[in-house]
């Protein structure tokens, strides 16, 4: 009964669409007065409700364009739009996971959650009303009063994600949400992440250095080059939602990712 | 058993004083000028009677205690104003910092003869010592907390579209908070310190520094320890309350 209640409310909210258009996009820091090139020449189109992986060796710029993507940068080159529109600085329109959950430790969970609507419109029980949709969104019902120092960190995570969703972002960005955790709790945080974009069908962007959760989570992956950073390899996954995790087309997928990133090692 | 290993383990803290007064005490009986200088406690105990009968102590622990709670939110209010104006404004820091970190250096026992001639040595003298001695550690310790708020979380009120109203409320307020209870913490311990200090430099009015001095005028040995002790004790209760009263507010940290 209340998955189908998730279902008729979220479906209420989030058929906007949420293309993403990037365009001869190039960013450079200044390294001693020395320009560093950190991108160069980004060309990428999600389509709404995509899920696009990003994998690449450290050093690739793959964060800094998630944080250009975020608005959190400013001071590059190119053309960035969604849904048309420039993108310039922070909007409730691109939510963000970090990989450090970044709750607010004198929050509690529903509190942190609930945080990220101070600058919506909605009633005081409209929120509470969507503070618990998605707090049983990511299944963290029980420890709504729980302080983040109280939960481990697969819970934390998935509290982040909720903080994300809530404003309902057309583009959800994720960088390398679940590259602290352990590998049991990664693997399950991968599963509940592909049910909640299967439910939640908003458009959404990962950063990933693992390949395996590239493949299993992604529409498509992107693989990219370091020094300058750039976009090397794009590799479709013709593979429906849910996936089998050790279906044999992503293995093969895999062996053929694992060996395009070798060899932008074997280049240097 | 375990009941008395927590009797005893809590009792641990009282060793050194119940130490410290036997001393005192063996010493006392070594003689007149040695019982001038350590009274015994009998003498000691029938001064407290008296003090406490007449109301004396109540009187004088009040007023200290009330200057030192007024002059604590004068000092605590300006220190929060000003700490976080350094912190958050360039040019506040630029134009106040310099002469705060001058000022700061000067101990507040240097400062009392100036401010006995500017301001006479009545109750508005005595305030504004202990308010200057609450103000400093409470400014410095407000400009630690702010100026050390995490980035990350800036980001998070970034990424979420806050005003400059919600970031402060929401995110720099609550990440300076240990920071600005240690301040309170501190300012409270100037702040009794030095209102009874000001009692004894400027000697009118009551309170336990002037019943100290007072006492010392009229060779009452005995009045002066038990002002001594009385300050320490006060001294050291606020402390626990204060100190307890914050672990309870900020029960959300990690520790």
């Amino acid at each position: 009964m209340n998955a189908s209640l998730d279902q008729r409310w979220l479906a209420s909210t989030s058929h906007s669409p949420g293309a993403l258009q990037i365009r001869e996009l190039s960013k450079h820091y200044l390294l001693d007065g020395q320009p560093m090139e950190v991108l160069k020449g980004i060309d990428l189109r999600v389509k709404p409700g995509e899920f696009v992986s990003i994998v690449g060796a450290s050093g690739c710029g793959k964060s800094s364009l998630l944080r250009l993507i975020a608005g959190l940068e400013s001071d590059y080159s190119g053309d960035m739009q969604l849904d048309g529109k420039a993108i310039t600085t922070t909007s409730l329109e691109r939510g963000i996971v970090f990989q450090d959950h970044r709750l607010f430790p004198w929050k509690t969970v529903a509190q942190n959650i609930a945080i990220a609507l101070k600058r919506s419109p909605l009633t005081r029980q409209e929120k509470a009303l969507r503070v618990a949709e998605h707090i049983r969104l990511v299944n963290l019902q029980g420890f709504e009063n729980a302080y983040p120092h109280q939960l481990s960190g697969g819970m934390a995570q998935r509290a982040a994600i909720a903080r994300a969703l809530i404003t309902q972002p057309k583009l959800l960005l994720l960088d390398e949400p679940f590259g602290a955790l352990d590998a049991l709790t990664r693997i399950s945080m991968q599963r509940e992440l592909q049910r909640i974009w299967v439910q939640h069908r908003s458009t959404m962007i990962m950063v990933t250095h693992d390949v395996e959760e590239a493949l299993y989570l992604g529409d498509r992956v992107i693989v990219m080059d370091a020094r300058p950073g750039r976009i090397k390899y794009e590799i479709d996954v013709d593979l429906p939602h849910p996936r089998e995790r050790h279906a044999p087309r992503l293995q093969e997928l895999k062996e053929i990712l694992l060996t395009e990133l070798a060899g932008s090692d074997a280049d240097k | 058993m375990n009941n008395l290993l927590s009797h005893a383990r809590r009792a641990r803290g009282l060793l050194l004083p119940a130490l410290l007064v036997a001393a005192w005490e063996v010493a006392s009986h070594q003689g007149a000028s040695q019982a001038y200088a350590f009274v015994p406690l009998s003498v000691i105990g029938q001064g407290l009677t008296e003090l406490i009968r007449n109301g004396d102590l109540l009187i004088s622990t009040l007023a200290s205690l009330q200057r030192t709670c007024i002059g604590l939110l004068i000092g605590v209010i300006a220190g929060l104003l000003v700490g976080a104006a350094m912190a958050l404004s360039a040019i506040a820091e630029r134009l106040l910092a310099p002469l705060y970190h001058m000022l700061r250096q000067v101990p507040i026992l240097g400062l009392i003869p100036l401010i006995a001639l500017w301001f006479g040595s009545q109750e508005g003298a005595k305030l504004l010592i202990v308010s200057l001695a609450a103000f400093y550690p409470m400014t410095l310790n407000t400009f630690e907390g702010f100026t050390h708020i995490d980035r990350r979380y800036r980001e998070v009120a970034r990424v979420l579209e806050w005003n400059t109203w919600q970031v402060f409320t929401q995110v720099l307020l609550p990440g300076a908070l240990r920071s600005i209870a240690n301040g309170i913490l501190h300012a409270l311990a100037f702040a009794w310190v030095s209102s009874v200090g000001s009692e004894l430099f400027l000697s009118t009015g009551s309170g336990l520094g002037n019943l100290m001095m007072n006492a010392e005028a009229g060779a009452r040995m005995e009045i002066v320890v038990i002002g001594v002790v009385c300050i320490g004790l006060m001294g050291y209760a606020m402390n626990q309350l204060f100190s307890r009263l914050t672990r309870h507010l900020l029960r959300w940290r990690d520790i």
